[in-house]
């Protein structure tokens, strides 16, 4: 069978809600195993105390990226059937400052929210009202903003368009990236754990 | 002196596959189509892989971006009259022209032989949206430009026929026999009007430039 599954008709409209209700679950459940649904390990990334949120992120962009590549390489995956979101850098820019402040702020994402109010954690409940309140407000403004909501398109580019040298050459520096930035990490959550130590006394 | 851990392993392989990544060469050879005849079979007689005019006409009249349409005559025809918002592309350019395989695609012709044609070669290239507008520009020009009322209308008939009065008008088209005049329709069907690529040229209101976005 070819991927993506779905785009090759593997199953319908009906059966794809079941299908991204059990990834949900599943994504969900691991989010929680490695203790995203609480604020303090989400919190202990912007201390530097632990880095654990960066390589999870990290992992999983290497992880799909290599996936991705060598699936599409192999020919069992037709890329050019998966969804790319289309690029408008100056809106993306500010949508990412403002989810990133409220990250900081709230201690949550949206996607760990979801799971801190699945295992009942108040705080994460009234982030999530913050979320729709967001959303409401967002949706209320747009007229306002709608200008600049379109400003800046760029199509629907990757990296391997954008900068126009192979696909391959940017799966390699995104790796180098990677473990470059997971090294790193470790080296300054130790160099943190060190000061933590010396302070107290 | 580096203790080696699962962490120094795992990222030496991740290191070794992007090395391997970087002489690769392309993913996007995509996945190898092998045409399955069954399948193209069911596909056409369930009809599934058309547009009906009246659809199409829905969707420009509404907006909707979501789909590229595809006029697959020659280029004086396409500047002599073509639908609103369509590309022109011949039968030979389309095999390189920029569609990406997540798209719907809509093409059509003056009859239905070329974009059957267009619509097979984009299937067998392993396109998944890909429609025909049901019989071309003719049936465009008898249902959406040019609505007739039939003989003996039933009361169904003339309310559709109403609504696609508006339809017409808004392409620029002229709606033939008006109202009640049921048999004057039948003895005079549509052509002596066919002066219309001009006066349909550019109509009001319709979308210039699309903008491509997904879901």
């Amino acid at each position: 069978m070819n991927a993506p599954f779905f785009k090759f008709g593997l199953f319908g409209d009906n059966m794809s809600l079941v299908v991204a209700f059990l990834i949900g679950i599943g994504f969900g459940f691991f989010l929680e195993r490695a203790g995203f649904g609480s604020a303090k390990k989400l919190t202990a990334q912007f201390y530097f105390t632990d880095m654990a949120v960066f390589k999870v992120m990290f992992s999983a962009v290497v992880t799909a990226m290599v996936g991705l590549f060598y699936l599409g390489w192999l020919g069992i995956l037709d890329l050019s059937l998966v969804y790319l979101t289309p690029t408008f850098m100056m809106p993306q820019v500010a949508g990412g400052l403002v989810l990133g402040f409220g990250f900081v702020v709230g201690g949550y994402c949206p996607g760990t929210a979801c799971v801190g109010a699945a295992t009942g954690r108040i705080d994460a409940f009234v982030y999530l009202l913050g979320i729709i309140a967001g959303i409401a407000a967002f949706g209320e403004m747009f007229p306002l903003i709608s200008g600049f909501y379109n400003a800046t398109p760029m199509g629907q580019v990757t990296l391997p368009q954008l900068l126009n040298i192979p696909y391959g050459v940017v799966v390699f520096a995104v790796i180098l990236m990677a473990v470059g930035g997971f090294a790193g990490a470790t080296r300054v959550e130790k160099m943190m754990a060190k000061r933590k130590e010396v302070q107290p006394s | 002196m580096i203790r080696f851990t699962t962490t120094h392993y795992v990222a030496l392989v991740l290191v070794g596959l992007g090395v391997l990544a970087a002489f690769a060469g392309s993913p996007y050879q995509g996945t190898r189509y092998t045409v399955d005849a069954k399948e193209l079979a069911r596909v056409v007689e369930g009809e599934v892989d058309h547009v009906n005019p009246e659809t199409l006409a829905d969707w420009i009249i509404q907006g909707k971006a979501d789909f590229r349409l595809i006029d697959l005559r020659t280029e004086p025809e396409f500047s002599a009259y073509h639908i609103p918002g369509a590309e022109n592309v011949t039968l030979t350019a389309l095999p390189e022209y920029g569609l990406t395989r997540n798209e719907k695609i809509v093409v059509y012709s003056e009859g239905g032989i070329h974009s059957a044609q267009a619509w097979f070669l984009l299937k067998a290239k392993g396109y998944r949206g890909v429609y025909m507008l049901r019989g071309g520009l003719e049936e465009w020009k008898d249902q959406v430009l040019f609505p007739t009322l039939a003989a003996n209308p039933t009361p169904a008939q003339i309310v559709e026929f109403a609504k696609m009065k508006e339809v017409s008008k808004f392409f620029g088209g002229s709606p033939q026999a008006g109202g009640a005049a049921g048999q004057e329709a039948a003895i005079a069907p549509a052509m002596p009007k066919l002066e219309m690529p001009q006066s349909a040229q550019a109509p009001a209101g319709a979308p210039k430039k699309k903008k491509k976005e997904g879901c």
